[in-house]
């Protein structure tokens, strides 16, 4: 006959172990699991690593502080316009002695160029060489006209998005209007079918689904900038909020 | 039978003075009765966008590639035999060559990428995330108008119920107690981030 009083020690005993295992394989699980974090974090990590020895043409580091570098660019959101070439339409207009509505078959008969870009985006990650095709804004600009009073760029999106730039940094060489990625036409997440491409800058500052160019005297703070985020965004000394 | 216990005592004066903590506790009550639909909306939406960089809270996405062969000639009949042969059967609202070997189609949630010369055809497709969708249009306040205010009045009740909680309790579980010290702890985590971050 067994007691009560070892029958109890006997349940405590087996609640013990019971949990010494449950720790045990707690603790073999956890250690599975933070291994393979730190492979896939050191394995990604190499891309960065690499990217920081890089410097630009220009003598500044290759990957802005704070970025790290993926593969792919990734969706982030924002409420998606139309994304049919068919129907798109993007006017070039403000500050210009020609405003211009331009379908998109028009784009595709303007000097096509191909960049090989690096984007960074605010929330620290960076893709470098990523490929865009699409038309200079300094081509659309030249063939508005656009007036010396201009000093700014506001770039316009579906659902009333909106970015500002400086002219100078809008006009760039590498700064365009594009509708292909990677050989790829753009993805509705993307910004399908067109985008602004303004590489050095954060990039919001690069509108999906772009409907518009607007060339301004005054500065006018976007979606946004208006939300407390960096006026100008300069990733290489982190403008991220204002 | 149990009596009603009134919220009042009596002070030394005899006259009857109304017990205010209780008071505290059922306003804390039921704001927060009224906040828990909204503190789902912005928790579960929060913790969505919050990771936004990781994977697309509004959206899922497909993308396959298929290889047809004997895609026709002409636009409309390339994108007509593709849909036919991917079972798709419904119109598309756009269809648009760039080139004769890159026919784009727009349909409601896909797009179909043709090269008649190869037989390969890119689909990309998304579905919204019904529910989460919701959520982060209204956390967003994307449709902007009449919900401005009722995110106002939600965050003004989240400082009632960050105000009201610190009073709710008396004694050592109170705000002179384990009550302060938490309080001063989550003060203190925002500080703390602030001062090593560097800030904005």
């Amino acid at each position: 006959m067994i007691r009560p009083e070892h029958s109890r020690r006997t349940d405590a005993v087996q609640k013990a172990m019971a949990r010494r295992e449950f720790i045990r394989k707690a603790a073999r699980g956890t250690t599975v699991v933070a291994l393979g974090g730190a492979v896939y974090y050191f394995a990604d990590d190499r891309l960065t690593r690499e990217a920081r020895a890089q410097t630009r043409p220009d003598g500044r580091p290759r990957l802005p502080p704070g970025q790290r570098v993926i593969e792919k660019l990734r969706p982030m959101g924002g409420r998606q316009g139309d994304p049919a070439p068919g129907r798109h339409r993007l006017k070039v207009h403000g500050a210009v002695s020609t405003p211009e509505v331009y379908g998109f078959r028009d784009l595709l008969k303007m000097k096509i160029v191909e960049q090989s870009v690096d984007v960074h985006c605010v929330t620290a990650w960076s893709v470098l060489g990523a490929t865009f095709v699409g038309v200079r804004v300094r081509d659309l600009a030249a063939k508005a006209g656009v007036k010396s009073t201009a000093r700014h760029v506001i770039f316009e999106a579906a659902h009333g998005y909106t970015a500002n730039v400086q002219i100078d940094e809008a006009l760039a060489d590498n700064v365009m209007v594009a509708w292909e990625l990677d050989g790829e036409p753009l993805a509705r997440p993307h910004g399908a079918p067109v985008r602004a491409v303004v590489p050095d800058l954060y990039f919001w500052k690069s509108p999906k689904w772009l409907t518009g160019i607007r060339f301004v005297e005054r500065d006018e703070p976007g979606y946004w900038e208006t939300r407390g985020y960096h006026n100008h965004a300069d990733p290489w000394t982190e403008e991220r909020y204002g | 039978m149990a009596s009603h216990t009134e919220p009042t005592t009596r002070g030394q004066s005899g006259r009857r003075r109304r017990k205010w903590r209780p008071l505290v506790r059922q306003l804390h009550r039921d704001t927060g009765y009224l906040a828990v639909g909204l503190t789902l909306v912005y928790a579960i939406s929060g913790l969505a966008v919050n990771h936004i960089a990781d994977w697309d809270p509004n959206f899922q996405h497909l993308e396959k590639q298929h290889r047809l062969t004997g895609i026709p000639v002409g636009d409309e009949a390339a994108v007509a035999f593709v849909a036919e042969e991917l079972g798709i059967d419904e119109a598309p609202n756009d269809v648009f060559a760039y080139s004769k070997d890159r026919i784009v189609a727009n349909y409601e949630q896909r797009t179909l990428t043709i090269n008649p010369s190869s037989g390969m055809v890119l689909e990309k497709g998304q579905s919204p995330r019904l529910l989460l969708r919701l959520m982060n249009w209204l956390h967003l306040n994307r449709g902007k108008k009449a919900w401005t205010y009722f995110a106002d009045g939600y965050a003004i009740m989240l400082v009632f119920l960050a105000l009201s909680g610190m009073f709710m309790l008396s004694g050592r579980r109170g705000l002179i107690g384990r009550g302060g010290i938490l309080v001063a702890i989550g003060i203190a985590l925002p500080l703390l981030y602030v001062h090593y971050s560097g800030g904005p």
